[in-house]
């Protein structure tokens, strides 16, 4: 199959909303990242550029979704076509929750910087920031080079931070019955690892989204999840 | 995973018509190469393709049209509810009764509205006397949404008529006879939106009495009226199925060329 359209003003439509999915990304991980390391290194000026910087990726969510309202309305897009213009629209919907969920670590961390660190915990959440960003860069490239199979690879992965947000759990918990004076730190950090560990489900989301824009079918197989804080009281 | 689609109104899955193993040869040109194809009952077909891949061939096999053009030459099998169309004993000309045919142009006779509805009941000895034809004319005008617009002028020429009306004119004689399949090729292509619109509907509408075949360029079209779609490309049936799937996740690339505006 041709990989251009007959119209050619119909391909430049259909990259212009991708890049602009794609600049979403990068500011999402870029995100992610800067607020783990505000929080580690409790760096109150970063983490304030996080918070404000969540606006530009709220924006570029109204866009992306202007723009592939005025393609389905113009374009009338047809299979793989319009299968990519309603990934789009998911993807940069997962991608905004993703920008919230920074912001809300960027907020988190500097009511921490103002608390005794607990020993440890802020290490263990970059490490889980940088794993959760890097799910997200291979969903998103996995996207730009429409692999399903490195998609079903991100899919797969997300148990890492399962795993990861698990033993963060009981590290924050053994903290909390130690010394009660840590517990509001101790619940600030156990919501940014929740968050973060959400990011990697939303990750997932993305990754099943590539393959439905491939086999256009979403996969319907559960998808592997390894989160035992609840399943009963923690030991 | 729970299929909770949206998709289609019930459409039945017995065949009207089914196609086997059907050429045309017109000439030296292979025309139409090898083709099997169901109709269901009805349910509207669309048959899409680039202009000469043989989809507007296949509908004039589905009632002999092919039989007025000398150099044609269709072989195959061709059965309407189990009987050969081809078969020598068959009359094409009451067989074209139950398979109606409507023009891309709109081209009615240069006769009366109501003359252009009753022609065909007339020649096919459909009505005994005239109480019996009025009331035919009235229910096929009123199938093809006309009624109401001609009825206080029935005497008057049917070409007086506005080209939208005037196809559904055209829909209404095809629908006069009873038909138990209706083809129409490309009936919206002389028409503007609105009167397109009212096409589309008089078609969903038909399809609760009888099966629809149409040929269309237009795409979006053949998504809108159609449960089944089949895209023809250089003589070849490449892709049939429902027409949803074949809108959003169709099996043949180049089907996905066509739809989606790539060359092919």
């Amino acid at each position: 199959m041709s990989n251009t359209h007959i119209l050619s003003a119909f391909d430049r439509d259909l990259e212009g909303i991708q890049a602009m999915v794609m600049r979403m990304g990068g500011l999402v991980e870029a995100a992610i990242l800067d607020a783990a390391e505000a929080l580690e290194t409790r760096d109150e000026e970063l983490a304030q550029r996080v918070r404000a910087g969540d606006k530009a990726i709220d924006e570029l969510e109204t866009q992306i979704h202007a723009e592939c309202a005025r393609v389905i309305a113009i374009r009338a897009p047809a299979a793989s076509d319009l299968r990519t213009v309603l990934t789009v629209m998911k993807i940069a919907a997962n991608l905004e929750r993703c920008g919230d969920y920074a912001k809300n670590l960027a907020k988190r961390s500097m009511v921490l910087a103002q608390m005794t660190a607990l020993p440890g915990a802020t290490g263990s959440v970059r490490r889980m920031a940088k794993q959760v960003t890097l799910l997200l860069k291979d969903a998103l490239d996995a996207y730009i080079a429409r692999d399903a199979a490195m998609a079903a690879d991100v899919r797969q992965r997300d148990q890492d931070v399962d795993q990861m947000y698990n033993a963060l759990f009981r590290e924050l918990l053994t903290h909390m019955m130690e010394d009660p004076r840590n517990i509001t730190a101790a619940m600030h950090l156990h919501f940014i690892a929740k968050n973060i560990e959400r990011v990697g489900d939303h990750a997932t989301a993305v990754a099943e989204q590539v393959i439905y824009l491939v086999t256009g079918a979403i996969p319907g197989d559960a998808r592997p999840k390894v989160d035992s804080t609840t399943a009963g009281p923690a030991a | 995973m729970n299929d909770m689609r949206l998709t289609e109104r019930v459409v039945t899955d017995t065949a009207k018509m089914t196609a086997r193993g059907v050429q045309v040869h017109y000439g030296t040109n292979h025309a139409l190469k090898d083709v099997d194809v169901d109709i269901l009952d009805k349910t509207v077909t669309a048959f899409i393709g680039p202009s000469g891949c043989g989809k507007s061939t296949f509908l004039r096999c589905l009632n002999r049209m092919n039989d007025t053009v000398a150099s044609a030459r269709v072989t195959g099998k061709i059965e309407m509810d189990g009987q050969d169309i081809y078969d020598p004993r068959v009359d094409p000309v009451q067989l074209r009764a139950k398979v109606g045919m409507v023009f891309q142009k709109p081209n009615p006779f240069p006769k009366s509205i109501y003359d252009n509805v009753a022609y065909g009941p007339k020649i096919h000895g459909l009505a005994r006397g005239k109480a019996e034809l009025d009331e035919i004319v009235e229910t096929s005008l009123k199938k093809a949404a006309l009624w109401n617009e001609v009825k206080d002028r029935l005497s008057a020429p049917g070409t007086g008529l506005s080209g939208g009306q005037q196809q559904r004119l055209c829909i209404a004689r095809a629908v006069a006879t009873s038909p138990e399949v209706l083809l129409m090729d490309e009936p919206c292509s002389a028409l503007d939106p609105i009167a397109t619109a009212q096409v589309e509907e008089l078609i969903d509408e038909l399809r609760s009495q009888f099966s629809v075949v149409i040929v269309t360029h237009s795409m979006q079209q053949a998504a809108r009226v159609s449960q089944r779609t089949a895209f023809f490309h250089l003589g070849y049936l490449v892709e049939y199925g429902e027409t949803g799937k074949i809108f959003t996740n169709p099996d043949d690339p180049r089907t996905e060329s066509y739809i989606t505006g790539r060359i092919g």
